[in-house]
């Protein structure tokens, strides 16, 4: 807290330096007036709905895929380094892609979230059914488990961890690509204000969406995926 | 059930290196009986386990369950091991019932049986509580409870009670006898512990280290409840340990490349200094 102080503090003391360079209070007071501004909210809202639309399909299409890898070795063998390519490009560098294929069209942001965000749950969805513990699966084969019992009720629950640290670098890969989709596409978004501000010298509107796209990324990481990634680790002894 | 190994040998590949861990071991588990296996670390000990309860299988020799060889894992064969190895996304009822629900029993009559043997390891109150709630003893008790829960014809032990802590052995091992006495069904159980072995089982077979052989094997004719002061019992397990020390002195030799006469320190004087409870 104190460390947060003292930044805004030497933030006031470089825009009295710099006129040009707006200050903690103008910043803040455009962070207000957005929030009371309809078309601000409208940008707002469209950027939640893209990300939730696009995460949602990040965790179906990403556990997916990971429960098939690690379930037919033959598949991972073919499609496991096709997993990790799409994990190494970065979100933006699949909006070209999107646009091509969707046009300047919400779809477009929201394969871009898709692609940019998925790889990192497929690879820790196979790798975490490829790491359960020897033990665990010793314990089931003797106490009958076999064939789809054991991989849904023994080898999926013991992936959960993984898994669960896949989900969560994949909200901050997600919102990374709702950006670059938003603002290359101009579908109307967080994104696109950022470019039209930019495009207008509004410096103090820049930085004011700046913070507001931390403080999002922040919030649902420490409210939602930190409290379940230690949740789960607790529960697994692991923590 | 009844158990028989017939001349089984096992080697495995530890990088690149073909690594004998069993050779030539042959060994009976009579119906009812209470059989122990003892020997030092790296005998082989936790293998012959897996081999009974069919994750391995023999590269010679034949592993027979009522007459007929291994071929898999059998919910007859119940197995607890030594780090208890309960599935922590289950609560202590849902790890017990787990082998019901996998045997395909009805939701309640599962929860009614799993309820009794919770009961039976006395953790009814924990029931619903999650593995890392629990102790070190208490998860033993739960994955006794959920061997048990199969009921098992065979129960396979392999160090269950060696991560533990003296009093809480000592009160295991008895509930564990109680628990034998009433099901009435066989066990192997594997230890490292001199005293344990004595105590418990009818047989004991002392093994050899590196590869696992079977030295000897003492029969243990004291009547329960033993007592640990019973002369044969003590005379028993100094027979043991004098025969065991040149085992215990190979393995500190290989591990710690010294030389150490087993016989001349702890372990031979340990016979009646029984707070060490004996391990080799």
């Amino acid at each position: 807290m104190q460390a947060v102080l003292l930044l805004i503090g030497l933030w006031a003391c470089t825009s009295k330096l710099f006129p040009a360079w707006p200050g903690p209070f103008a910043v803040w007071r455009v962070l207000v007036e957005n929030a009371v501004d309809p078309a601000f909210q409208a940008a707002l809202l469209g950027s939640a709905r893209r990300m939730l639309i696009g995460y949602s399909l990040v965790v179906v299409v990403g556990i997916g895929f990971g429960l098939l890898l690690g379930r037919i070795p033959l598949l991972d063998q073919v499609l496991g380094s096709f997993a990790v390519a799409i994990h190494a490009i970065p979100g933006a560098a699949w909006v070209p892609l999107s646009i091509i294929w969707f046009g300047m069209t919400e779809r477009a942001v929201i394969f871009t979230i898709l692609l940019g965000a998925s790889g990192i749950v497929m690879v820790n969805t196979d790798t975490g059914i490829r790491d359960v513990p020897p033990l665990i699966k010793r314990a089931a084969r003797t106490m009958g488990a076999r064939g789809v019992n054991y991989f849904w009720f023994v080898i999926v629950p013991a992936a959960i961890p993984k898994m669960v640290d896949g989900l969560r670098l994949a909200w901050a890969f997600g919102w990374r690509a709702l950006m670059a989709g938003e603002l290359l596409t101009s579908v109307n978004g967080l994104g696109q204000r950022l470019n039209m501000v930019a495009k207008a010298q509004q410096l103090d509107q820049l930085l004011a969406l700046m913070l507001l796209i931390a403080g999002i990324g922040i919030a649902i990481d420490g409210l939602i995926f930190k409290r379940l990634e230690h949740a789960v680790r607790v529960r697994w002894g692991l923590a | 059930m009844r158990i028989e190994l017939q001349h089984v040998s096992k080697t495995f590949q530890h990088n690149g290196q073909p690594v004998e861990v069993l050779r030539d071991v042959s060994m009976v588990i009579e119906e009812g009986e209470f059989v122990s296996v003892l020997g030092p670390t790296g005998c082989g000990k936790s293998t012959l386990v897996h081999l009974v309860a069919g994750l391995e299988f023999p590269d010679g020799g034949r592993v027979l369950v009522n007459g007929k060889p291994v071929e898999g894992p059998g919910p007859r064969r119940a197995v607890v091991f030594q780090e208890a190895a309960l599935f922590p996304w289950l609560t202590v009822l849902g790890n017990v019932e787990f082998g019901l629900r996998m045997a395909k029993m009805p939701k309640a009559e599962r929860r009614t049986e799993a309820t009794a043997y919770i009961k039976l390891v006395h953790l009814s109150k924990f029931a619903h509580a999650y593995p890392h709630q629990l102790s070190g003893g208490m998860k033993q008790r739960v994955a006794i409870a959920r061997a048990l829960a199969m009921q098992p014809e065979l129960l396979l032990m392999d160090e269950p009670l060696g991560a533990l802590d003296a009093q809480t052995r000592m009160v295991l091992q008895g509930e564990l006898l109680e628990i034998w006495q009433r099901t009435k069904c066989s066990v192997l159980f594997v230890t490292h512990n001199v005293r344990e072995a004595t105590g418990l089982a009818d047989r004991v077979y002392l093994m050899s280290s590196r590869p696992g052989r079977i030295k000897d094997v003492e029969s243990i004719g004291v009547p329960r409840p033993r007592h640990a002061e019973n002369p044969v019992l003590l005379a028993c397990q100094r027979k043991i340990i004098s025969l065991l020390g040149d085992e215990i002195a190979k393995v500190m030799q290989e591990e710690l490349g010294e030389t150490i006469d087993v016989r001349e320190t702890d372990a031979g004087r340990s016979a009646p200094d029984r707070s060490l409870g004996m391990h080799i």
